[in-house]
């Protein structure tokens, strides 16, 4: 009977971590990001599609903008998770390479900046913390943590291109490459 | 008998709808516009120029049904922007609404184009005109609404204040401000609209599904189990790079990226063992790459839903990501170890 019981609750408690998980989300992630799309719809709109165009031409005419610059301002800017919401302005083939890219930059820029990311900051702070025991500033540690970021997320970006690739040969989607 | 053309319309900025393509012809040529104000809107003009059709003023003449082959509103998103594709008759609006309103069911991308300014109009070859198609049911209330402009009150029920002012009177200021002002509130009014239906749509059944997956894993306590395994390897350069290795394979990626434990777990424990002296403080630059190489990799479909991504995107992107974390995650780690060179 112990043995039905436990394993009962134990199944429940598969969910109830998912649960709380969930409902973290639904009550950090979803008001946030739900007045950011009101208002990037809004601003869509008034500005007009064709000058968004013309941002998300300059956004996705080069990889560079596309995983070097405009994640590392987004993420700067809206942090984390709203940074990926930026994705929407470029083609759906891209979509995945700047997840892929701004996620990481959502850490990387962390410790120089660490409002992008509040609550996953102790990622950075775990090991840092034992620079700071040892006396020293941990200033380097953060400017070196960007810049190698920068370089690094970049290719996290474009090589995704190629995976995206691959996957579209092996699942048979094709994917629209145009806005 | 003029000469008739046929135009596309599409969809302009958050628009929805269309494209169409329609043409006038005998007996059916009439363009009505009953926009608020009862100003002519200016896309009415290009259509006449390119059709060769006869434009009217819904609100000052009542034509009917049968002579209209396409109808231009300004509706907000309430009744008006579904009356005349319940009839089957093609119509335009100026305003970026979709499908809402009581008679939202009618409204249809086949019949219903939104969004539409003069830059959304362009002439058309004739033989994609689309097929003239009668009006399945003509209900009482529609021909009491066609009949309605006839009757010469001042203020009628399916009209706006503003727009009987409109009808009456020339655009004032006052009147201009106050029609600028109605179109920005409908324009948020529209943007919260869609950032709702995304969010019911795509984001929310994504955190459902995600949230499930990280709590059966968290639940389960592998992420822990897993950790501990892995902290023997982050004493030195090679062990990191292993485990930036480890932490990237596809599909393990996934299943550690829950509540980052693993990035917590070994993150705070090397950061201790840095404290003590046990581990050199360089190391602590490429540690933070190799805890990491797995980062965001549960969180993919969310990731992607915010960016408004569609579903084949979703399909395609998660082994996708999946598979660049694992190509370019241990070359960070290496990256962060030549760069750590004379950090401390």
């Amino acid at each position: 009977m112990n043995l039905i019981v436990n394993a009962a609750e134990g199944f429940m408690g598969l969910f109830d971590a998912g649960a709380l998980t969930f409902v973290n989300w639904v009550a950090t992630i979803v008001p946030k990001v739900l007045l950011l799309l009101v208002f990037m719809n809004a601003l869509i709109a008034l500005i007009g599609q064709e000058r968004i165009n013309k941002f998300a031409k300059i956004c996705s005419g080069n990889v560079i903008m596309a995983y070097g610059v405009l994640p590392f301002l987004s993420a700067f800017m809206l942090g984390n998770p709203m940074a990926l919401s930026m994705g929407k302005f470029l083609p759906e083939r891209m979509k995945p390479s700047y997840y892929a890219s701004s996620t990481y930059h959502c850490h990387t820029n962390s410790g120089m900046f660490p409002h992008i990311n509040v609550g996953e900051i102790f990622i950075y702070l775990g090991i840092a913390d034992g620079i700071t025991t040892l006396g020293l500033s941990t200033t380097p540690l953060a400017i070196r943590y960007l810049l190698v970021g920068l370089v690094m997320n970049f290719f996290a970006g474009w090589i995704t291109d190629f995976t995206t690739i691959f996957v579209m040969k092996q699942q048979k989607i094709e994917l629209k490459s145009t806005l | 008998m003029a000469e008739y053309r046929a135009i596309k319309i599409e969809r302009g900025s958050g628009g929805f709808g269309g494209p169409l393509t329609v043409m006038p012809k005998e007996g059916k040529d009439k363009v009505v516009f009953i926009t608020g104000g009862g100003a002519e809107p200016e896309i009415i003009e290009k259509i006449v120029k390119l059709t060769g059709c006869t434009a009217v003023n819904g609100f000052k003449t009542s034509v009917p049904d049968e002579e209209i082959f396409l109808v231009v509103i300004d509706c907000g998103g309430t009744l008006r922007c579904g009356i005349y594709p319940q009839k089957r008759i093609p119509t335009v609006n100026i305003m970026p609404v979709g499908r809402s309103g009581p008679l939202a069911k009618f409204i249809t991308e086949d019949i219903y184009v939104s969004a539409v300014g003069p830059g959304q109009i362009s002439p058309a070859d004739g033989s994609a005109v689309q097929e003239e198609k009668i009006p399945e049911k003509e209900t009482e209330k529609n021909r009491e609404a066609a009949a309605e402009p006839e009757r010469k009150f001042k203020y009628s029920t399916d009209k706006k204040v503003s727009e009987t002012l409109g009808e009456t009177s020339k655009s004032s200021i006052i009147q201009k401000i106050g029609m600028g002002a109605g179109k920005v509130v409908n324009t948020l009014y529209q943007a919260a609209r869609d950032a709702v239906q995304s969010m019911i749509t795509t984001i929310l059944p994504f955190m459902a599904f995600v949230a499930m997956l990280i709590g059966i894993i968290q639940g389960s306590g592998f992420g822990d189990w897993f950790a501990k395994l892995l902290v023997p390897l982050a004493g030195n350069g090679v062990g990191l790079v292993v485990l930036g290795f480890i932490c990237s394979i596809p599909v393990l990626s996934a299943l550690l990226g829950p509540g980052a434990v693993i990035a917590q777990v070994i993150g705070t424990m090397i950061g201790v063992e840095i404290g003590k002296g046990n581990i050199a403080p360089g190391l602590a630059l490429p540690a933070l790459f190799a805890i990491n190489t797995q980062c965001a990799c549960d969180f993919i479909p969310v990731g992607l839903g915010l960016a408004e991504a569609e579903p084949e995107t979703v399909e395609v992107g998660v082994p996708s990501v999946l598979y660049s974390r694992f190509l370019v995650g241990v070359p960070r780690v290496l990256v962060a170890w030549v760069a750590s060179i004379g950090l401390y």
